[in-house]
């Protein structure tokens, strides 16, 4: 009953209802073309970095956005991604698409077993499992001395048979490639009757029992799905980096993801995206603009980030995408009213 | 003899000190409406908990059309036949009056575990939920948010969606609480009309509803059943009268 013309129509219906992300994913296509033309390689580089986080922040906002739930501990996947391609190459194991494969069931486990304990609290608790959990994979791999410790392990770029990664463009469109197939599934998952079950639930879970549905069996599997969205951006993120340490998944870095979506716009799917290149635009920009006014303080810039997120909290429900919305809206009404005779 | 929709064996339930439920047994028959009166603070809804499974009774049996339910979960219960209003409204309160529908529609088929199906954009969904609006005559509002409905129209939708299931037993705790006297009157007409179909099991302080409307009453006491029978045998029984009308 599913046929392929129903699928087409409700993806071309789902991207029209989402231009700004997909104006944006069309962007990111285009953007080493305007780095090749300026000689600007390095902004290869923050582009990557943005589109490995968006992607991640995409992951998490599945339950964070459109399923309620809190976890504060997301960045233990990107390491469970990570350590998959690190670990795999310790072995002898060079294909990326065997990496690939490797940590989207790791990942997949690593969600399940945490999902099914943490699940079952809510709140407070619910925060505060999701970051023990994060905690303690993270003192896993302090510890695991072969593999490093807390020094990290250094990693070749993955072999994707015939893709060659150390060609920097070849990495960025195996990453873009990535982002594009996650933003994509996202956008018809959270569509889809899982999707808007997912959001009832976050509505009011006792309602969805009443009609004979098991809130915990779509939560867990929101919070797999994430689990392993952000094992895919952290094994590509291994290759990027060519380097894996435990600080890839410091629980600051759940913390930034969780600031990236904030940033951008809960259950939004192009949030997260938004958020990501502002919030890394912000990190790069806000220390150079700092150090030329006062060189001492240019490592301080969250002095100023603090701020300004506070701002986009307090004033712009939604986030940037809520704030880019209601422009919008704004401008139309505008427009209409002087049309007016 | 025909097997009873719901039928209490013996239950007790307590919260530490307090017997909330003592020794309940009674049973709802096919089709009937069976009013659940009592004071405040009889237990009735603690009582409606355990049918319901949110909570698990200390010690008694709850059998739906026979089949032992006791320590079924919630979701379980309502496959099997359970349907449930809520005292306070419980509905999905960030959707559309059509989206509620929808949601409920989609439950009912077994199709919301689906990941690439739509579902507000279905037309078939769409159908299925304009029947369960159609039923408490909430068509006309199914654009409109339900924080933006009055108070009545959602306790409406929450029996629509309470509708939605099919249940062949509806736990209908206080309808009518809170509702103007126009919207009682319609809550009321809407149970009369579902008399038959299937059984109700009815909470309610509107003594006038109560009686207009239920087959059989059963009357609780602190926690306990201490008349059972027509409205005309519970309106001249003298321990509720005693413990409960007459105190009107």
């Amino acid at each position: 009953m599913n046929r392929p013309s129903t699928v087409l129509a409700l993806i071309i219906s789902a991207m029209r209802a989402n231009r700004l992300l997909w104006g944006l994913i069309a962007g990111f296509a285009l953007f080493p073309i305007l780095t090749y033309t300026a000689d600007l390689p390095f902004w290869n580089d923050i582009a990557m970095r943005i589109m490995l986080l968006g992607m991640a922040a995409m992951g998490l906002n599945l339950v964070l956005g459109y399923g309620g739930m809190v976890s504060f501990g997301h960045a233990a996947f990107i390491g469970i991604g990570a350590y998959c391609v690190g670990i795999s190459q310790f072995y002898g194991l060079t294909n990326g698409w065997a990496h690939l494969a490797i940590s989207i069931l790791a990942c997949g486990v690593a969600g399940l077993i945490i999902g099914y304990l943490a699940l079952r609290t809510t709140g407070i608790y619910f925060i505060m499992i999701t970051l023990a959990f994060a905690q303690m994979l993270f003192f896993l791999f302090v510890s695991l001395e072969s593999f490093g410790g807390d020094d990290g392990m250094s990693i070749d770029r993955a072999d994707f048979l015939l893709v060659d990664l150390y060609d920097p463009h070849r990495l960025y469109f195996l990453i873009w490639l990535c982002l594009s197939f996650v933003a994509l599934a996202l956008m018809l998952i959270v569509r889809s009757r899982f999707g808007v079950t997912l959001a009832a639930i976050k509505s009011n879970e006792s309602r969805i029992e009443a009609m004979g549905l098991f809130p915990l069996r779509y939560k867990m599997t929101a919070y797999v799905i994430s689990a392993v969205i952000c094992g895919i951006a952290g094994t590509l993120f291994a290759s990027w980096q060519e380097y894996v340490s435990p600080d890839i998944m410091h629980w600051t870095r759940s913390g930034e993801l969780m600031i990236i979506i904030i940033l951008g716009g809960l259950g939004t799917i192009a949030g997260p995206l938004v958020g990501a290149i502002v919030f890394l635009l912000l990190e790069e920009i806000l220390p150079i603009m700092l150090g030329s006014i006062a060189p001492a303080y240019a490592e301080n810039w969250m002095i100023i980030f603090g701020p300004l997120l506070i701002m986009v909290v307090l004033f712009g429900r939604g986030g940037l995408t809520g704030l880019l919305a209601r422009w919008e809206k704004a401008g139309r009404t505008g427009t209409r009213h002087e049309n007016r005779p | 003899m025909t097997v009873p929709v719901l039928e209490l064996c013996s239950l007790d339930k307590s919260f530490g000190a307090l017997a909330a439920t003592r020794d309940v047994s009674f049973s709802v028959q096919p089709g009937e409406i069976h009013a659940l009166i009592g004071p405040n603070g009889a237990g009735k809804t603690t009582l409606i908990q355990q049918i319901y499974g949110a909570s698990a009774p200390d010690r008694g049996m709850v059998l739906l059309e026979g089949q032992n339910i006791t320590s079924m979960a919630v979701p379980d219960r309502v496959r099997a036949g359970i349907g449930r209003s809520f005292q306070i409204s419980n509905v999905l309160m960030d959707f559309t009056v059509l989206q509620n529908g929808i949601i409920a529609e989609q439950a009912r088929l077994g199709q919301s575990f689906r990941f690439f199906h739509p579902a507000f954009e279905d037309s078939a969904l769409i159908d299925g939920a304009y029947q369960i609006l159609d039923r408490v005559g909430l068509t006309p509002r199914a654009g409109q948010k339900v924080s933006n409905l009055a108070h009545g129209e959602r306790r409406m939708l929450e029996l629509a969606l309470a509708l939605a299931t099919s249940p062949s037993l509806l736990l209908l705790d206080e309808p009518m609480a809170g509702a103007g006297p126009e919207e009682s009157q319609r809550m009321a007409d809407i149970i009369d009309g579902l008399r038959g179909t299937m059984a109700i099991l009815l909470i309610e302080h509107d003594m006038d509803a109560v009686f207009r409307l239920a087959d059989r009453i059963t009357v609780l006491v602190e926690g306990a059943v201490i008349a059972s029978g027509t409205p005309h045998e519970i309106s001249n029984h003298k321990a509720v009268k005693a413990a409960y009308l007459g105190s009107e």
